[in-house]
C-alpha cells in the first residue's frame, strides 16, 4: 500500500465530516437536546465547584481562581477527545456485530477512517464554556498576556488533550479482547472529573500512580503549572509534551494491534 | 400468589447480573479510585479550612456521607431511561406492552435482581469498609432501621423520576441528552456530589422543596444521626413518603397519556 500524504488525509477528513454533519442534522431535535444536556453538565459541574469554594477559601494553597483556571484548562483540553474521537464509544458495538470489518477493507489507515467518521458537535459547547472560565480566571489572577504565554498555553493544551485521547483509545481498544468493554471506557471517561484537582492533595503513593500509571495529572495539573507558577515548574511539566505524544503513540499501536487481529464475526 | 410472578423476574435478574463478572471487577476498581480521590480531596479541604467542623459536619461525617452516596448511586442506578429509550428505538417495547403486567412494574421487577446483587456485592462491602476505616463513626442503633426504610422509599422516588424521564423519550426519541440532563440534575440537587448542608441558604431552601433530596440526602442524614428527635425523623420520612406517592402518581398518569403518542417502526 502506498503511503498517502497529509494533504490527502485532510481532504478526505473534510469529505467524511460533511457527510456526518448532514446525517446529524436530520435528527435536529436529538442534536439540540444533546447540546443542551452537555451545557447542563458543565453548568452543574461549575455549580458544585462554586458551592465547594463558598465554604472553603482555598484548597492546599490553591486559591479559588487558580482552581478555576485548572477547571477551565481541563475543559478545553478535553474538547478534542469529545469532538474528534467520539466514535470510540461505538467501537464496542461495531466489533460485536461485525460491522467493524468494513473499516478494515478501506485503502486508508483504519484508525484514521474509523475516528473520522464521527464529529461530535456537542463538544463545541464545552469548548466555549471552558474558554470562558479560563479567560475569566486568567484575568482575575492577573497573569498578564504575552505571545509566548499564548504559545505555551496552546502547546500544553494539546499535550493534555493527547493524554486524554490516549486513555480513551486504549480503553476503547479493550473491546477487541474482552466483551462488555463499556465499563472500561466509562472508567477512563470518569478520569476527566479527577483531572481538575491539584495532584499535591494526594499522598506520595497516589501521586505516583496518578502521574505514571494513570496519567490523570497530565490532563490539567502539570501543563497548567507552566502558566500558573512559572517560577517553579517541575521537570515533569516540561516533559509533558513528550509524554503526551508517547502515550498517544502507544494507544494508537494498541488500537491498531487489536484492529489488525480482528477476525470478524463471519456474517 | 401475586408476588410470585414478580420474584421470578428478580431471580432472572440475579442470574443475568452474575454473568458479567469482569464488568463487576472494573466497576469496583472505578469506585475505589473515586473513593480515593474523594478522600484526599476532602482531607485537603478540611486541612485548609482550619476547623474540624464545617456546616455541622466533620471530615468523617462528610466522608461517610459521600462514600455511601456513591454506594447508593450504584445500587439505585437502573439505567431505566436507556432501557426505555432503546426499547422504543428497537421496537421491543411492543412485546413488553403485550405482557400481562403493567410496563412500569415489569421494568422495575426485571431490574430488582440487580438490586439484590448490587446490595451484597457493592453496598454492603462499602458500608462495612467505611465503618471499619472510620473506627465505628457510623452510629449502629435504631438509625439503621430508619435508614433501610428511607432507602426503600428513595428507590421508589428514584425509579419514578427515571420512569418519567424515560417517558419523555417517547416524544423526543433522544436518549443521551435527556439522560445526561436527568443525571446531573438529580446528582447535584439530591446532595450526592456535595452534601446539602454545604449549600447556600437560599439554594438549600429551594432544594428542600424538590423531590431529589429524598433520594440521597434523606437516607444518609438519617443514618449519620445516631439519636434523631421524633420531629426530624417524622418530617424526613413523611416528606419522603409524600414524594413517593406524588411521583408514582405522576409517572403513572404521564405514561398512560403518552402511550397514545407512541410510534414504533418495526420491532
Amino acid at each position: 500500500m502506498k503511503r498517502k500524504g497529509l494533504g490527502f488525509y485532510a481532504k478526505i477528513y473534510c469529505k467524511i465530516l460533511a457527510q456526518d454533519l448532514k446525517s446529524k442534522m436530520s435528527y435536529r431535535a436529538d442534536f439540540i437536546i444533546s447540546t443542551v444536556g452537555m451545557i447542563c453538565t458543565n453548568i452543574a459541574g461549575f455549580i458544585s465547584f462554586w458551592i465547594l469554594f463558598r465554604n472553603f477559601p482555598s484548597i492546599n494553597g490553591w486559591s479559588y481562581y487558580e482552581m478555576l483556571f485548572l477547571y477551565g484548562f481541563s475543559l478545553v483540553s478535553l474538547t478534542p477527545v469529545q469532538c474528534f474521537f467520539d466514535n470510540n464509544w461505538s467501537l464496542r458495538q461495531n466489533v460485536y456485530t461485525g460491522d467493524f470489518i468494513k473499516y478494515c477493507f478501506r485503502p486508508i489507515n483504519t484508525f484514521f477512517y474509523y475516528q473520522s467518521e464521527v464529529f461530535d458537535i456537542k463538544g463545541l459547547g464545552q469548548l466555549a464554556f471552558g474558554l470562558g472560565t479560563l479567560i475569566y480566571s486568567w484575568i482575575k489572577i492577573g497573569l498578564g498576556f504575552t505571545p509566548l504565554m499564548l504559545l505555551k498555553t496552546v502547546v500544553f493544551m494539546i499535550t493534555a488533550s493527547l493524554i486524554m485521547i490516549a486513555m480513551q483509545n486504549a480503553a476503547a481498544a479493550t473491546c477487541f479482547w474482552i466483551q462488555n468493554s463499556f465499563y472500561v471506557l466509562d472508567l477512563a471517561f470518569r478520569f476527566k472529573d479527577y483531572a481538575k484537582y491539584p495532584i499535591t492533595i494526594f499522598s506520595p503513593v497516589f501521586r505516583f500512580i496518578f502521574t505514571f500509571l494513570m496519567p490523570i495529572a497530565f490532563i490539567a495539573y502539570y501543563p497548567s503549572l507552566v502558566i500558573l507558577r512559572p517560577d517553579k515548574v517541575p521537570v515533569l511539566s516540561w516533559l509533558s509534551p513528550v509524554i503526551g505524544i508517547a502515550f498517544f503513540w502507544l494507544s494508537y499501536k494498541i488500537w491498531m494491534h487489536g484492529a489488525k487481529n480482528y477476525s470478524g464475526t463471519g456474517s | 400468589m401475586k408476588l410470585k410472578k414478580y420474584l421470578t423476574l428478580t431471580r432472572a435478574g440475579i442470574i443475568e447480573a452474575l454473568q458479567f463478572r469482569l464488568s463487576f471487577v472494573v466497576m469496583v476498581i472505578g469506585n475505589l479510585l473515586y473513593l480515593i480521590v474523594v478522600y484526599f480531596l476532602w482531607k485537603a479541604i478540611y486541612a485548609s479550612a482550619g476547623t474540624d467542623v464545617v456546616n455541622g459536619m466533620t471530615f468523617t461525617d462528610t466522608l461517610i456521607y459521600l462514600v455511601l452516596a456513591t454506594a447508593l448511586f450504584n445500587f439505585m442506578e437502573m439505567y431505566t431511561v436507556w432501557e426505555i429509550g432503546r426499547n422504543i428505538q428497537s421496537g421491543k417495547i411492543v412485546l413488553d406492552l403485550l405482557k400481562p403486567m403493567e410496563y412500569r412494574k415489569y421494568l422495575f421487577w426485571s431490574y430488582s435482581g440487580s438490586f439484590v446483587t448490587q446490595f451484597f456485592l457493592t453496598f454492603l462491602p462499602t458500608f462495612v469498609a467505611v465503618a471499619v476505616v472510620t473506627h465505628g463513626a457510623v452510629p449502629m442503633g435504631i438509625n439503621l432501621l430508619y435508614f433501610v426504610i428511607s432507602v426503600v422509599m428513595a428507590v421508589s422516588v428514584n425509579y419514578s423520576i427515571d420512569f418519567i424521564v424515560g417517558t419523555i423519550c417517547l416524544y423526543t426519541e433522544s436518549i443521551w441528552g435527556i439522560n445526561i440532563m436527568k443525571q446531573v440534575v438529580v446528582l447535584l440537587l439530591s446532595g450526592a456530589t456535595i452534601p446539602i448542608a454545604f449549600f447556600p441558604d437560599t439554594l438549600r431552601t429551594v432544594v428542600n422543596f424538590l423531590p431529589f433530596q429524598s433520594i440521597y440526602n434523606a437516607p444518609l442524614s438519617l443514618l449519620l444521626n445516631g439519636s434523631p428527635d421524633t420531629e426530624t425523623l417524622l418530617t424526613t420520612l413523611g416528606t419522603q413518603l409524600i414524594w413517593c406517592i406524588v411521583m408514582m402518581a405522576i409517572s403513572k398518569v404521564f405514561w398512560k397519556v403518552s402511550l397514545r403518542q407512541i410510534t414504533v417502526n418495526g420491532g
